[in-house]
């Protein structure tokens, strides 16, 4: 994993790129950002997956599962957020725009994610903690589609992908997929492997409670 | 900026264009850069390749910012198991 992420950044600073007027060189911020979103989408279905595991059944585990997948999803999140502010200013000459649908409906996104966290620290109980969380986690991945996805592309937008166009198929040159189709692997492999870190780290915490109590 | 020994392929424009045809109107870019601050100036500098830098930076550090979090958490975590509290 570590050596294709390697590979990925090398690469994706040194094969040309077609020259895009206005991007320029900072097209090769499609390998970056990009990804940030997917990675981000990836983490918070998992997420929606083991909390509705845990309607289903409630074990503590699930919960756990569905906290740590939420947290990475949330660290991509931001992540996208602040290069996709950074290119802006490149690009569309400011760091913040309120005429871009996209960018504020995913700031939204971003905080009602953030809410999910604030939610979970109001109950000492773990039980009722996980039931609550696990409830407001659902709504708020039902949110992300209609945030990201579905509305910022009925709107006029500065982002890529408005007006009812898709945000990459037809617009992407060839030769940027080659990079950028592992770029997307690496990121999400990365957090899998973030999500296992923190998991097992929760996991010998519960141990070692238990066997202090 | 050019890479000599890997510049296999030329004539791919095209592709792009549609990109360029939708969006140019609409993106200011570097229009008002000649008022912006000298660090804005630097950082557009070399054909906006420092943009991308900065957008991997800001990856690595909140990435790192995790890493070192969790490091945090795990160290807590030893010094329970070697000091358990009495209760």
């Amino acid at each position: 994993m570590a050596i294709w992420m390697t590979g990925v950044i090398i690469c994706g600073f040194l094969i040309p790129i077609p020259e895009i007027p206005i991007l320029k060189e900072s097209a090769r911020n499609l390998f970056l950002h990009v990804p940030m979103w997917f990675t981000m989408a990836v983490c918070f279905a998992t997420g929606l997956v083991y909390s509705i595991k845990y309607l289903n059944n409630p074990k503590l585990e699930n919960d756990r599962k569905a906290e740590t997948a939420t947290q990475i999803g949330l660290l991509f999140g931001i992540c996208g957020l602040i290069t996709g502010s950074i290119w802006a200013r490149f690009t569309w000459g400011t760091w913040w725009t309120f005429a871009e649908p996209r960018m504020n409906l995913s700031a939204l996104g971003m905080m009602i994610y953030v809410s999910y966290f604030v939610l979970r620290t109001a109950f000492d109980n773990p039980e009722k903690r996980a039931k609550i969380a696990a409830v407001f986690n659902v709504f708020a991945a039902t949110t992300i589609p209609f945030l990201l996805y579905i509305i910022p592309r009925q709107l006029p937008s500065l982002h890529p992908g408005a007006d009812g166009n898709p945000a990459f198929s037809e617009i992407t040159a060839p030769e940027l997929r080659y990079i950028f189709y592992p770029a997307v692997v690496g990121f999400i492999a990365l957090a899998v492997w973030l999500n296992d870190i923190l998991n097992r780290y929760k996991i010998v915490k519960h141990k070692i409670e238990q066997q202090g109590t | 900026m050019k890479f000599s020994l890997i510049q296999v392929q030329e004539d791919t424009v095209a592709a792009v264009d549609t990109l360029t045809k939708t969006y140019s109107k609409k993106w200011e870019a570097s229009a008002g850069l000649e008022h912006a601050s000298p660090m804005v100036k630097a950082a557009a500098s070399h054909d906006l390749i420092f943009i991308v830098l900065g957008v991997s930076l800001v990856i690595w550090f909140v990435l790192l910012f995790f890493i070192v979090r969790v490091d945090k958490k795990i160290g807590k975590l030893e010094q329970e198991i070697e000091h358990p509290k009495q209760n």
